[in-house]
């Protein structure tokens, strides 16, 4: 099945570079040059994955990517030409899975499209438990309790491999790697921000998180996996 | 023992030596008191004298006429009283001469007189020496009666000490006689002085009193009219002091037109001149900033749709003629330059908008110089040198921000291996309790004194005709210096021509601490400058 890609961004000759680029690459690509047509051609072509310039007329990319958050869990790819600044954590606060920086080359932006497209991980368990959290792998379905935790496929995949090893630690790095797909040195602040969004789904109190457990100074943890079991090494 | 003493009168030297530099009015204050004083001292001292003298001197002269009075009239008595027959009796002269001398030592004071025969003189009668009663007759000296035989023809005199109660001061006159046919006598009058001394005593106390009050006065005026004068003077500080930790708006108020009000409205054309310009340049900091990030997107977004044109052809140049093949590698190798400088450019810029922030992470400096190194070891190997790693220290962390000091390495080591000649580059690490360093040393062509100098310089280029491998824009050393700067280090160059040169980056290990020395020598010293290939046994390779 070819990957249907809405490409947003308000520079013309850049859009259809990277649609180029995506059609070499055996994408579908689709082009939108501003925020509002993003927001109208995002229920039409139903994407598999968004491209967005942050930085838009009208509708800014911060906006969209938000607006489409709220319906969607369609991974999306920030573009921005500031690596350095605020505008990425922003980004990500708003629902972005990852982000490249601008200028790119064409192999960057295919392999953070690849990583967000490939299939998740094929788990040997199918249910994971982590303390009232349950997760049917399969079916991409997360119970709190008897409710359903609404998680992107980031997310979903992120809550996925710290499960499936309770005992083992994660740094940040170890997360760029095994979610994000990055094998070099890599922005920490992706994995904190979307910690954080995690916890505000899955945690009951995300200031005291249980599921997703902060190691000073190393990374993350699953939570307890049954209660009083983890005990044992 | 002694020792201890000093020290405690040091210490307790020291509050009023900090008082006395800390204080301008207790300075004036002390200063014009201690000049007051003295001037009040010599001048008080002066009067006093001047006082006793004309008191004394007047009073001896009255002494002294009385006694000249005394003795003519006694003199007068004994002449007379020679008889038609040239007889006298002595003794009957004698009472009548002291009777007459009685009356006439009547100046207050007048103790009593003695009528002594000169010794030593044979004569046809004696007259008994006499003195009046109670009259001590030790206030005679020797001295006055021989000076009295030895000018008989002249008035003596000589302050004594009179023996009383207390010793009172006194004086002794002396005149002789010559008594017919019972020779020479010395008439002596003794004046007690007490009553002079008790007045000039009190003119004295008046004046010690006086003086002191004065003093006091003066010390007290001094005091206020210091403390009215310095009064704006410190509010005026106090101000400053307020402008300089950053509340601009602080004003001193302008009352009158005095010398101080002047003061007040320079200072405060001073203050408002300081804030509009520190309002105007905050403000062209944001235009800066804005500047800054607004070319920073517009030439992004054209320079990605180049690379990523330039990349979609680079990959298809298998298919095109030598010629466009070369074209193509060309415009891609171009394009990177091009960009290398584009962000190169924005952060110095950045920089000089002031507009850096560290991010600081906990970080062990050996892995990232040793991801540097991997990073840097193929353009190395192309060039013949080898990198080594020397880690005497820096294996506990310290908070820096990793991005800005991988491209401060990267950027030391990318210039020895551009100027290393081939020859090994070694990497040092070491940090003390404050601050961490590394130093990167290579055995190249090196630098003269004056290229050192340059060597920050935007877009200085060592050796213009050198080929360059790193595609170094000439700012890369610039910002590594603000990279230092921005962490509250520093860095250090050390270079000599044909020997090679060695850059070193110190930082404190928490951003912007004090530190003082750098843990490593410039340039680190355990290697043979003249054998570089010769590294002793414990220099480690880099991984």
């Amino acid at each position: 099945m070819t990957a249907r890609i809405l490409v947003v961004d308000d520079d013309i000759a850049l859009a259809e570079m990277i649609a180029i680029v995506l059609r070499g690459e055996g994408y579908l690509p689709v082009q939108a040059f501003d925020g509002k047509e993003a927001l109208e051609l995002f229920p039409e072509t139903r994407p598999d994955l968004i491209l967005l310039d942050v930085m838009l007329p009208g509708v800014d990319g911060i906006e969209v990517c938000s607006t489409i958050r709220e319906s969607s869990g369609v991974p999306i790819i920030m573009l921005t030409a500031k690596g350095d600044t605020t505008d990425v954590v922003r980004g990500l606060e708003s629902g972005a899975d990852d982000y490249v920086v601008k200028p790119f080359n064409p192999q960057e932006l295919v392999a953070r499209i690849r990583t967000r497209l490939r299939p998740s991980s094929e788990a040997a368990q199918t249910i994971l438990v982590v303390g009232d959290v349950r997760i049917d792998v399969p079916a991409h379905e997360v119970k709190r309790g008897n409710s359903v935790v609404s998680l992107t496929p980031l997310e979903f995949e992120l809550l996925v491999t710290l499960a499936l090893k309770p005992e083992q630690v994660f740094t940040r790095e170890m997360l760029l790697e095994q979610v994000w797909g990055y094998h070099y040195k890599a922005d920490t602040r992706l994995v904190n921000v979307h910690v954080q969004r995690l916890r505000a789904k899955v945690e009951k109190d995300p200031d005291n998180p249980e599921i997703v457990q902060t190691i000073r100074g190393v990374g993350y943890r699953a939570g307890a996996t049954l209660k009083g079991a983890d005990l044992a090494p | 023992m002694i020792g201890a003493i000093w020290r405690a009168f040091l210490e307790g030297l020291a509050t009023p030596l900090a008082v006395w530099r800390s204080s301008l009015l207790a300075r004036t204050v002390t200063i014009t008191v201690a000049l007051s004083g003295l001037a009040v001292t010599l001048i008080g001292g002066y009067m006093s004298l001047t006082i006793a003298d004309n008191l004394f001197s007047g009073r001896t002269s009255q002494i002294v006429n009385e006694t000249t009075r005394a003795a003519t009239a006694a003199q007068a008595l004994f002449d007379n009283s020679v008889t038609a027959a040239g007889t006298i009796d002595v003794e009957t002269a004698n009472t009548s001469a002291q009777t007459a001398i009685r009356s006439v030592q009547s100046s207050p004071g007048a103790s009593g007189f003695a009528l002594l025969r000169t010794p030593g003189q044979i004569t046809n009668q004696t007259m008994t020496s006499s003195s009046s009663a109670g009259l001590d007759l030790g206030v005679v000296s020797n001295e006055i009666r021989a000076r009295v035989v030895a000018e008989p023809d002249q008035l003596h005199y000589q302050s004594v000490a009179l023996e009383g109660a207390a010793s009172a001061p006194g004086i002794v006159t002396a005149a002789s006689l010559q008594v017919p046919s019972a020779g020479s006598y010395e008439l002596y009058l003794v004046y007690d002085l007490t009553d002079v001394q008790t007045t000039l005593t009190e003119i004295q106390q008046t004046l010690i009193a006086g003086s002191l009050a004065l003093v006091v006065a003066i010390g007290l005026v001094t005091f206020f009219v210091v403390r009215l004068a310095i009064g704006p003077i410190r509010r005026a500080a106090r101000t400053a002091e307020r402008l300089a930790e950053g509340f601009l708006e602080e004003r001193l108020a302008e009352n009158g037109e005095d010398v101080i009000a002047v003061l007040s409205r320079s200072f405060n054309r001073m203050a408002e001149s300081m804030e509009s310009q520190i309002v105007r340049l905050a403000n062209l900091s944001k235009v800066q900033q804005r500047f800054v990030s607004d070319v920073s997107h517009e030439l992004r977004t054209p320079l990605t749709t180049i690379r990523l044109a330039g990349d979609v052809l680079y990959s298809q140049r298998e298919g095109f003629s030598a010629e466009n093949a070369r074209t193509v590698e060309l415009l891609i190798t171009q394009i990177e330059r091009f960009e290398i400088m584009l962000t190169d450019l924005l952060e110095m810029s950045r920089y000089d908008a002031g507009a850096v922030a560290l991010e600081v992470d906990d970080t062990d400096v050996v892995p990232l110089i040793e991801e540097c190194l991997d990073q840097l070891s193929p353009l190395a190997t192309e060039k013949g040198s080898e990198l080594r790693l020397e880690v005497r220290g820096g294996y506990g962390v310290s908070e820096l921000d990793q991005r800005r000091v991988r491209r401060v390495v990267l950027n030391f080591v990318g210039n020895a291996i551009d100027h290393g000649e081939g020859r090994p580059i070694v990497t040092f690490v070491d940090s003390n309790e404050e601050a961490l360093a590394i130093a990167v040393r290579d055995w190249g062509v090196g630098m003269s004194d004056r290229e050192v100098d340059q060597v920050f310089d935007r877009f200085w280029r060592a050796d213009p005709s050198r080929q360059r491998s790193t595609g170094g824009t000439g700012l890369g050393l610039a910002i590594a210096q603000e990279d230092a700067i921005a962490h509250g280090g520093r860095i250090d160059v050390w270079s000599k021509e044909g020997e090679g040169t060695c850059f070193r980056l110190t930082i404190p290990r928490i951003p912007l601490a004090p530190w003082t020395t750098s843990p490593l020598a410039l340039p680190p010293d355990t290697l043979q400058d003249s054998d570089p290939t010769g590294l002793p046994e414990h220099v480690g390779e880099s991984a």
